[in-house]
């Protein structure tokens, strides 16, 4: 039970006796980042121990989900049926503060804010997504990526992306490049291809797209590989890392795409940079040399940092990918977990099941799921659960996996949002 | 036992009281991202909160074992054994429809 250890020894390091109360008789537990990780801690902390002080920092008053931002670059849906506001998580008694946490002092267990104030908490949840790794990719930066697009971060960067597939010339070229792992969203790259494919097969037939990859192998790969061959054949050109996929530079004056074999003049680019862990992570002391933050797989606490628990995207979490599913799942486990702790009992050890939908066409979707547990210190698949729908696709299948995802989607909002 | 809180109890709360909701079997808390905890507009996919704990475990175990078709509850199902699966069944059977 090497969990267990490790666990205790933090806990012990951090002088975690019960005592939990703050002068004002009151836990407090600060979180940072209302994504889906953030927002679900914050709600569920409050709903299983509504005696909590729970404060949220998040400086928009709006978010804006990257899961079905495919579907808006598609024509599919609207960026406002993305938004979603935190009325729910204030009606549920979380303090909102409406700004960033600016640096966290793990000593004096204190969050400082970008309008002056500072937090203290017994315990802290950072779910803050990623950043973009700016100076990994020469020629990518903030300014290149208003002419080259990431949409990696849902919002004004998807409505430029689509922006840009609309004022295209049909027979135009779009290039897409997609990075190493980690990244959030594993087949977020592929869906992202197959939808745009669609809208081009409808709007700009003779259009073609380019998936420069740096890897060798991607998520749920044969079932988009057949969808590709069945829907849009000819139209979807992936090369891998092998086949010189890495993209080693861009150009955005002149929407060029380098490769250690070639270079891609683009009609339309869709960078996806390299990530990191949103950056006040390594601020606060919980990220590694990797950009990403280990954690205990029992809480989620920090192995770097004690009382600093790290969510979703940021952390590392062994065997399940980088999901707002699995950030979501992930804040429920921690949000009891922590109402064990500041109890001054021991978390039990969880199971986490992972899904994650994605769509080759409006009414044609595929999914990939996984169940989780702790194991040796980190979260591991358990063995024979899990893997991708089948290849074969009898009945409607298909269809109803698509259905699924825009169940999944409502449902999943209103878990998270409230 | 947790009506009428004092304010001062707060703190003993904290220290002794038994939080009955984190106290969810393992593996409960995921089921909550497609089968919605309160009743959500548009989905397709069946809330679980308050059916009979046997038909939940039933349904998993046929889930299990491929005698009934399913797109994604198969590859979920093999993640539980039996304990763990009426564990979860009991929670969810006792949670308002
Ligand atoms: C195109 C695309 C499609 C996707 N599709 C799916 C899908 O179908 N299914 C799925 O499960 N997942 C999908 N994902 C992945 C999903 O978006 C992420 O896994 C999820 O958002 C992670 O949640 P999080 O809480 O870790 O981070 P986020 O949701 O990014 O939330 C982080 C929050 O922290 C805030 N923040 C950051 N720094 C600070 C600070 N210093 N102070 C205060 N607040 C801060 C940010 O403003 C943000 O609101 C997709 C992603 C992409 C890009």
């Amino acid at each position: 039970m090497a969990t267990r250890r490790h666990f205790l020894k933090i806990s012990a390091a951090a002088g975690l006796a019960p005592a939990v109360v703050s002068a004002q008789g009151k836990a407090r537990v600060v979180v940072i980042g209302g994504g889906f990780g953030g927002a679900t801690a914050a709600r569920t902390l409050k709903a299983l121990q509504p005696a909590l002080d729970v404060t949220l920092v998040e400086p928009s008053p709006v978010y804006t989900s990257c899961p079905f931002s495919n579907s808006v670059l598609a024509n599919l849906r609207e960026i406002d049926q993305q938004q979603f506001r935190y009325d729910g998580i204030k009606a549920a008694g979380v303090t909102i503060a409406e700004t960033s946490a600016t640096a966290v002092d793990a000593e004096a267990k204190t969050v400082a804010l970008a309008d002056g104030n500072r937090l203290a908490y017994d315990r802290l949840v950072m779910s803050p997504g990623i950043d973009f790794n700016w100076g990994a990719l020469p020629g990518y930066d903030e300014a290149a990526a208003e002419k080259m697009p990431h949409a990696w971060k849902a919002g004004a960067q998807t409505v430029l992306l689509r922006r840009q597939l609309q004022a295209m010339d049909d027979g135009g070229l779009v290039v897409l490049s997609a990075p190493a792992n980690p990244f959030r969203c594993p087949p977020g790259p592929y869906e992202r291809a197959s939808l745009i494919a669609y809208w081009l097969k409808i709007w700009k037939p003779k259009s073609k797209l380019l998936l420069l990859d740096s890897k060798d192998a991607f998520s749920k790969q044969r079932l988009f590989q057949n969808g590709w061959a069945e829907l849009y054949p000819g139209m979807i050109e992936w090369v891998p890392l092998s086949q010189g996929g890495k993209v080693t530079a861009v150009d955005p004056a002149t929407l060029t795409l380098t490769t250690e074999f070639a270079s891609h003049k683009a009609s339309v680019a869709n960078v996806i940079p390299p990530q990191k862990a949103g950056a006040i992570a390594a601020q606060a002391g919980v990220a590694d040399r990797t950009g990403w933050c280990p954690v205990e797989p029992v809480a989620f606490e920090s192995t770097l940092r004690p009382n600093i628990h790290v969510l979703g995207d940021a952390a590392i979490m062994g065997g399940m990918p980088k999901s707002a599913f699995a950030a979501n799942a992930q804040a429920k486990v921690c949000a009891s977990a922590i109402v064990k702790l500041l109890a001054g009992e021991k978390p039990q050890d969880p199971i986490l099941i992972n899904t994650c939908y994605s769509l080759v066409a409006a009414d044609y979707g595929i999914s990939i799921a996984g169940v989780y547990r702790p194991d040796k210190g980190r979260l591991t698949d358990i063995p024979g659960a899990g893997g991708t729908s089948p290849l074969e696709a009898v009945g409607g299948l298909r269809g109803q996996e698509a259905l699924y995802a825009s169940s999944w989607f409502r449902t999943i909002a209103a878990e998270t949002f409230g | 036992m947790h009506r009428a809180l004092l304010p001062g109890l707060t703190s003993m709360i904290l220290l002794a009281g038994p939080a009955t909701a984190a106290d969810a079997p393992p593996g409960a808390s995921s089921c909550t991202g497609c089968h919605a905890s309160k009743k959500v507009s548009d989905s397709v996919i069946p809330r679980i909160a308050g059916r009979k704990a046997p038909d939940i475990v039933t349904l998993m175990s046929d889930y299990r074992s491929g005698a009934w078709p399913s797109s994604v509850m198969g590859r979920i199902a093999k993640g539980f054994d039996d304990r763990q699966t009426e564990a979860i069944a009991a929670w969810f059977a006792a949670q308002p429809e």
